[in-house]
């Protein structure tokens, strides 16, 4: 292989010691690498430890056992460099900074200083022109995800980092914000890790399915996503669409009485 | 009428409830000589020829009071910082603190008369009794950060001081007013205790003065001036809370 991976987790096992002393396996023997400029997602049910392999990532967890690397070196390093993006379920907004300061909070945190040009840029991106002024409080769930996804690209990351951004959202906020994020991504085309357990999300988003069993997460499937880019949101009333839907529904939760 | 509004009025009523109780009391000497009257402690109070008396006391009481709460406050913020950012630190700190606050200010003043001399005793009661409770709440409020944005500031790169300086000291900052709140009074308790223990003047020492010598109207208008002091500071600092709390919430 002539190009090292962009995010590489080899054989990960992840085990969280409970209050009680107990252990309790979150991740057994993951496996998965991500290309320079791809979109995976990582789908699978609530508690498969999906999250916690993108925490791992971000450096917020380490493994039990098996390695992660980042541009074939510590996760740790790429955040200290400041080229990791992320955005979480919650919004994690600053509530005393508006709109502006909070996306322009990487360039200070990163002791840079602050490009108002790409600060500006980014708000246009995100559809909030207009609302630079605006306090966390005075937006809805939908203008704070933008801010938040805003923020985890300001720093031109070369990973970024999505964890259910839109999970807190109605389902037509939903919709309309993956085909933001699908426009917005196909500009910049950053490496891209995404947590969701909705597989029309995943679909509509990803050039590959990475799919998770419960408890403990184990890979059980990868999917290539066959859609070509820039994706039209009318492909996902398409047939194939619906019967990629049904197949990566079934192998979420497997029917009664499969082994 | 608005819930608030209804409940400041009620409360406006309750303490003019006291107040007029107070004044018929005192009118009717239902408690002897001691309890004068409200309207000639206040008349006592205004009176020109008391001013020069009332305002050296204060002046004197409130530079005291200012230089304790002012050098305790930020050492009790300094110390938590410190605290938060050198964890080892923390355990020793706190049982300091705990170990000196559990010492009674009435206990402590002898002891700091012989070490910084009566004129010092009232501003380093003051500054204690600050320093432990901005200490107390600068380090829960610095402990309160919501796990997502930690987490948010170390995937940016953040260091520890970035963190304290961009997101533990603002998330803290309602906690810590409302701290500097609670330690007006406790402050002004630590400099009245100082003065009653021999310093050449405030209104600790007109408290003590007037009571040996049984000027019962110019004890009480003494310590309506204290009183008045601490509302008034308590009230600041509401203020600010409030303040503080629209900008940063």
């Amino acid at each position: 292989m002539d190009t090292q991976p962009a995010i590489a987790v080899r054989g990960v096992t992840k085990r969280f010691r409970l209050d009680d002393g107990s252990e309790f396996t979150a991740l057994d023997d993951i496996s998965l690498s991500l290309a320079e400029g791809e979109f995976v997602t990582l789908l699978g049910p609530s508690g498969c430890g999906k999250s916690t392999i993108l925490r791992l990532v971000a450096a917020l967890e380490a493994p039990s056992a098996g390695t992660v690397l980042v541009e074939g070196k510590a996760p740790a390093e790429l955040s200290r460099q400041h080229r990791l993006g992320v955005a979480f379920q919650d919004h994690a907004l600053l509530p005393w900074l508006d709109v502006a300061a909070n996306i322009a909070l990487p360039f200070r945190v990163a002791g840079q200083k602050v490009d108002e040009a790409r600060v500006a840029a980014l708000i246009r991106l995100v559809g909030l022109a207009g609302f630079e002024k605006a306090r966390p409080r005075q937006l809805s769930g939908g203008m704070r995800q933008r801010v938040a996804i805003a923020r985890a690209l300001v720093l031109k990351p070369d990973v970024l980092l999505l964890d259910e951004p839109f999970g807190a959202l109605d389902a037509v906020t939903r919709r309309q914000m993956n085909i933001e994020l699908q426009r917005i991504w196909t500009e910049q085309r950053t490496t891209t890790l995404l947590v969701t357990h909705d597989v029309g999300e995943a679909l509509f988003l990803s050039d590959r399915i990475v799919v998770l069993s419960g408890r403990p997460g184990r890979v059980v499937r990868v999917v290539d996503v066959p859609f070509a880019r820039p994706r039209d949101p009318a492909i996902m009333r398409s047939a194939l669409f619906h019967e990629m839907s049904d197949d990566l529904t079934e192998a979420l939760a497997p029917p009664a009485g499969a082994p | 009428m608005t819930e608030a509004r209804k409940t400041f009025l009620l409360g406006a009523l309750g303490i003019l409830a006291f107040l007029a109780l107070w004044e018929v009391a005192g009118q009717g000497r239902w408690l002897g000589l001691s309890w004068p009257p409200l309207s000639a402690v206040l008349a006592l109070l205004v009176d020109e020829n008391r001013q020069p008396l009332f305002a050296r006391a204060l002046g004197a009481t409130l530079s005291s009071l200012g230089t304790g709460y002012l050098i305790g406050g930020a050492g009790g913020i300094a110390a938590a910082a410190l605290a938060h950012l050198a964890t080892p630190l923390r355990p020793g700190l706190e049982r300091t603190n705990a170990f000196i606050h559990a010492i009674p200010s009435v206990a402590l003043a002898p002891l700091l008369i012989l070490v910084v001399g009566r004129e010092g005793t009232p501003a380093t009661l003051a500054a204690l009794n600050t320093f432990f409770i901005l200490y107390v709440s600068t380090a829960s409020g610095l402990a309160a950060t919501p796990p997502a944005l930690k987490d948010l500031v170390q995937v940016l790169g953040g260091g520890r001081w970035t963190r304290l300086r961009r997101l533990d000291l603002p998330m803290a900052l309602p906690t810590i007013v409302s701290g500097m709140r609670l330690a007006a009074p406790s402050a002004l308790i630590g400099v009245i205790i100082g003065e009653w223990f021999g310093a050449p003047r405030g209104v600790g020492v007109l408290v003590i003065n007037a009571m040996q010598n049984f000027q019962i109207p110019l004890l009480w208008a003494a310590v309506l001036l204290a009183v008045l002091v601490s509302l008034s500071l308590f009230g600041l600092f509401g203020a600010l809370h409030r303040g503080v709390v629209a900008r940063l919430r």
